[in-house]
C-alpha cells in the first residue's frame, strides 16, 4: 500500500496551562491515504476542528506526530508550512470567509495571488475554477450579493484553485439549507471520485458523512468508532463495519449519531 | 504574494475606508505642509544672502574690530569701581572703539597690504540742489562694497562722493534712479562748539536696502567720512583721542595668510572678520530658526504619526478574518507585516505628496506677494523669502516615509502575529 498522505501518532492537543488546562484531544493515531474522502463527525467540542487544524497544519499538536506524505511536519519552518498549506490544501469553512471588498474572482484567486501567480493567469485559471462550480456568470459580482449556496461554491473554488491534493471541510453544510447541501456534498464527493482529490470533511450533518468511504467518530477527544464503506443515506441497518470490541456505551453514542441522522 | 500585487492590495485597502483615512493623512498634511514651509523659509533666505554677498569683489578684507571682553555679555550685576584701574585714552580697548594705535598695529603685522578706518562722522544736514535740507545719519564707509546699487556705483574712497538710498529720490523730484547720478549736495556738519561747516559731495550712486541693512541711509566715501569727523573735532579742548568704528584691513593672498592674521590680530586684543564669516554668522542664525521651526512641524509629525498606529491598529482588528484567511491560505508572517507597513507608507507617501505640495503652492505665492515690489516687503533688494531646496524637499519626503514606516511596524507585527485558528474563529 502507498504511503498515507497524512498520517498521525499519538496526537495530543492540551489547551490552557495548569489547572485550566484542557485535553482536547487524547492521543490520535491514524492514516488517510490519497484520493480516500474521510468524514470526521462527532458532537460539538469532541475535538473535529482541532483535529483537522493539526492535519491542515494550521495549528501545532502539543506531543504526537502529523506526517505529511510519510515526512512529519515538526521539523519544517514555518515559511515552509505556509507554502505547503498553499500549494497543497484547499480550505472549505462553513462561515465561508469571503471578502465582501472583493469581487467573487478576486475571493476565488487568493490563493494564487499569496502564490504569486500573475494577474492574468489567476483570472484565467479563477474563471476555470468558477465555470467547473457553473458560477462563472458571478464572476464580478460582489461576494456578499451571493445566496449562501453560492457563496459555499465560490469557496469551494477557491479552495480549488491551486489544484491541491488534499481539501479540507469543516461544517461546509453547516449554513446551508438541505437542498443546498445536497448540491454542495455532490460537488465535494464529484471532486474526490472524478479528479482524485482526497477529501477531508468535518460534519454535523451524518447525510454528508455517510457519502463518505469513511467516518472516523470522535468524542471528548478521542476516536471511538471507525466506520468504512459508504453507506445508504440513513440507513439505520448499515453495517458498522469499524470499532470492533469497542465498549458497549460507546456503540450506543454511534447508534444515537446514526438515529439522529434518520430525520 | 508579489510585491506589485502587495503595493496594489496596501493601496486599495487604505482606500476602503476613505474617511479614516482621509483623517489621518490630513494629519500628516499639516506636518508635511509645515515642514516645507519652514525649510522653504530658511532656504529662501539662505539663497538671498549668498545672492547678494556671492557677488562681491573685494575678498582681501578682513574687518577689524575690537574684541570684546569676555565677560562683557554674561556678568552679574555692575562690575566694581577700580580708582588703580584708571582710564587710558590712547587705548580703545573697552570702549568698542579702535585707538590710532590699534589701528598702527594693524598696519605694522604682516601681510597687510593696506587699512582702512571707519570714523564715526555726525552730520547736521544734508541739503539738496534745491535748497531743501535733510536730517541725516551716515551708514559705514567701508560697508560700500556691501552695497546693492539701483543705479551708479560705490563712492571713490578718495574723493568727496556720496551715495544715497531709493527714497532719497525725490529731494530731486525724481524716480528715476539715473537722475540722481551726479547731482551735488551739500553736506553740513557740526563742531564742537555747535557751528556748522559746509562742503560739496557728488552723488554716485543709489543704493537698494538690503538684508543686511546696508543701504537705507547715504553711504559716503571714506574720505568724505573722515572731513566730517575732522569737522566734528574741531573746536573740542585739548587732545581728542582719534577713535575708530572699525577698520578694514587689504591682505595679500587672502586664503592663505587669513589664520595668520586672525591669530595675529587676536594677540592684539582685536577680531577679525571677513565677509564670508559676516555671511557665515548670518546664515548660522537663519538656520537656527529655521531648525527651530521645523522641531515644531516634527512635533505635528510625531502626533500624526500615532494617527497612523491608531488608524492601522483599527484596520487589523477589523481585518483578523481577512488576515487569518491569509495565513490559512499560505500567506507567510513577512507577507502579512509587509502588507500592513506597506498600508502605512501608502498613508505617509498620500500626506507629503499633498503636504509638500500645499506648502510648496503657499510658499511661493506668500513669497510673491510678501516681496513684489509694492508688498510689504517689497523694499530689500533681491530678498526671497521661500527657495525650492530640492534636497530638503526629497529629505522631508524620506523622512515622512520613514516615520510612516515606524508608525506602522507595531500594527503589522500584531497582525502577522495573528494566529489564523483564532483569527477564524473570531465572530
Ligand atoms: N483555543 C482554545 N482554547 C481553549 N479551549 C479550546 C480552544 N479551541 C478549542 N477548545 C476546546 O476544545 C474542545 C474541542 O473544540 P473543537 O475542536 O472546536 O470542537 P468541535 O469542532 O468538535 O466542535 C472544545 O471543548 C473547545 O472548547
Ligand atoms: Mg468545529
Amino acid at each position: 500500500m502507498s504511503t498515507p498522505v497524512l498520517e498521525t501518532e499519538n496526537l495530543v492537543k492540551v489547551y490552557g496551562r495548569g489547572p485550566a488546562q484542557f485535553h482536547a484531544l487524547k492521543g490520535l493515531s491514524f492514516q488517510i491515504h490519497r484520493g480516500e474522502s474521510v468524514a470526521i463527525v462527532g458532537k460539538s467540542g469532541s475535538g473535529k476542528s482541532t483535529l483537522m487544524h493539526l492535519l491542515a497544519l494550521l495549528d501545532e499538536p502539543t506531543s504526537g506526530v502529523v506526517a505529511l506524505d510519510g515526512r512529519p511536519v515538526s521539523k519544517l519552518k514555518p515559511k515552509t508550512v505556509s507554502a505547503l498549506r498553499n500549494e497543497t490544501f484547499g480550505f472549505v469553512f462553513q462561515q465561508f470567509f469571503l471578502n465582501p471588498n472583493q469581487s467573487v474572482l478576486e475571493n476565488v484567486t487568493l490563493p494564487l495571488k499569496i502564490a504569486g501567480v500573475s494577474r492574468s493567469e489567476r483570472d484565467q485559471r479563477g474563471m476555470h475554477a468558477l465555470e467547473q462550480l457553473e458560477m462563472a456568470d458571478k464572476a464580478k459580482n460582489r461576494a456578499t450579493d451571493l445566496s449562501g449556496g453560492q457563496k459555499q461554491r465560490v469557496c469551494i473554488a477557491r479552495a480549488l484553485i491551486n489544484n491541491p491534493d488534499v481539501l479540507f471541510a469543516d461544517e461546509p453544510t453547516g449554513n446551508l439549507d438541505s437542498a443546498t447541501s445536497e448540491t454542495v456534498e455532490n460537488i465535494l464527493l464529484n471532486l474526490q471520485r472524478d479528479h482524485g482529490i482526497t477529501l477531508v470533511v468535518v460534519t454535523h450533518d451524518e447525510d454528508l458523512a455517510s457519502k463518505c468511504q469513511r467516518r472516523l467518530i470522535m468524542q471528548d477527544g478521542e476516536i471511538v468508532e471507525e466506520q468504512t464503506g459508504v453507506r445508504v443515506s440513513s440507513s439505520r441497518k448499515a453495517p458498522i463495519t469499524g470499532g470492533q470490541g469497542r465498549p458497549a456505551p460507546r456503540r450506543r453514542r454511534l447508534l444515537s449519531f446514526g438515529r439522529a441522522g434518520a430525520r | 504574494m508579489k510585491s506589485l500585487d502587495l503595493t496594489k492590495s496596501a493601496l486599495s485597502n487604505t482606500l476602503r475606508s476613505k474617511l479614516r483615512t482621509a483623517l489621518t493623512v490630513i494629519a500628516i498634511v499639516i506636518g508635511a505642509f509645515t515642514l516645507t514651509l519652514t525649510s522653504g523659509l530658511g532656504a529662501g533666505i539662505n539663497q538671498t544672502v549668498d545672492r547678494i554677498f556671492g557677488g562681491f569683489g573685494v575678498d582681501d578684507v578682513i574687518y577689524v574690530v575690537p574684541q570684546m571682553e569676555a565677560d562683557a555679555q554674561e556678568q552679574d550685576g555692575p562690575p566694581e569701581y577700580d580708582p588703580e584701574a584708571g582710564v587710558e585714552p590712547e587705548d580703545g580697548f573697552g570702549t568698542g572703539m579702535l585707538s590710532a594705535a590699534d589701528v598702527e598695529i594693524v598696519e605694522g603685522l604682516d601681510h597687510v597690504v593696506g587699512v582702512d578706518t571707519e570714523v564715526a562722522a555726525q552730520l547736521e544736514y544734508l541739503q539738496a540742489p534745491d535748497g531743501g535740507q535733510y536730517q541725516a545719519q551716515f551708514d559705514f564707509a567701508l560697508n560700500d562694497v556691501l552695497a546693492e546699487f539701483a543705479a551708479g556705483g560705490a563712492p571713490d574712497r578718495g574723493e568727496m562722493q556720496i551715495t544715497l538710498p531709493e527714497d532719497w529720490l525725490e529731494i530731486f523730484g525724481t524716480e528715476d534712479p539715473e537722475d540722481a547720478l551726479g547731482q551735488t549736495l551739500i553736506v553740513a556738519a557740526p563742531n564742537a562748539v555747535g557751528q556748522t561747516t559746509e562742503f560739496e559731495a557728488e552723488v554716485v550712486g543709489v543704493t537698494q536696502g538690503t538684508l543686511a541693512g546696508v543701504g537705507f541711509t547715504p553711504i559716503p566715501s571714506v574720505a568724505l567720512a573722515e572731513e566730517v569727523a575732522d569737522i566734528n573735532a574741531e573746536g573740542y579742548e585739548g587732545q581728542m583721542p582719534e577713535a575708530y568704528i572699525m577698520a578694514a584691513a587689504e591682505i595679500e593672498n587672502l586664503e592663505a595668510n587669513e589664520d595668520a592674521v586672525k591669530d595675529a590680530l587676536a594677540a592684539e586684543g582685536l577680531w577679525g572678520l571677513t565677509v564670508e564669516d559676516q555671511i557665515a554668522m548670518f546664515e548660522a542664525v537663519i538656520d537656527a530658526i529655521t531648525w527651530i521651526l521645523s522641531g515644531f512641524a516634527l512635533i505635528a509629525l510625531l502626533a500624526a504619526s500615532f494617527g497612523i498606529v491608531n488608524t492601522l491598529l483599527m484596520s487589523v482588528q477589523e481585518r483578523t478574518r481577512e488576515i487569518g484567511l491569509m495565513k490559512a491560505l499560505g500567506m507567510s508572517r513577512a507577507r502579512v507585516f509587509t502588507l500592513f507597513s506597506m498600508e502605512a507608507v501608502v498613508i505617509g507617501i498620500m500626506g507629503s505628496v499633498v503636504g509638500i505640495g500645499l506648502g510648496l503652492i503657499a510658499g511661493f505665492v506668500t513669497n510673491g506677494l510678501l516681496t513684489a515690489d509694492d508688498g510689504p516687503l517689497g523694499g530689500f533688494a533681491e530678498l526671497s523669502l521661500f527657495g525650492l531646496d530640492p534636497f530638503a524637499i526629497g529629505g522631508i519626503f524620506l523622512l515622512i516615509i520613514i516615520i510612516a514606516f515606524l508608525a506602522g511596524t507595531l500594527p503589522a507585527a500584531r497582525a502577522a502575529k495573528k494566529d489564523p485558528i483564532e483569527a477564524l474563529r473570531y465572530e
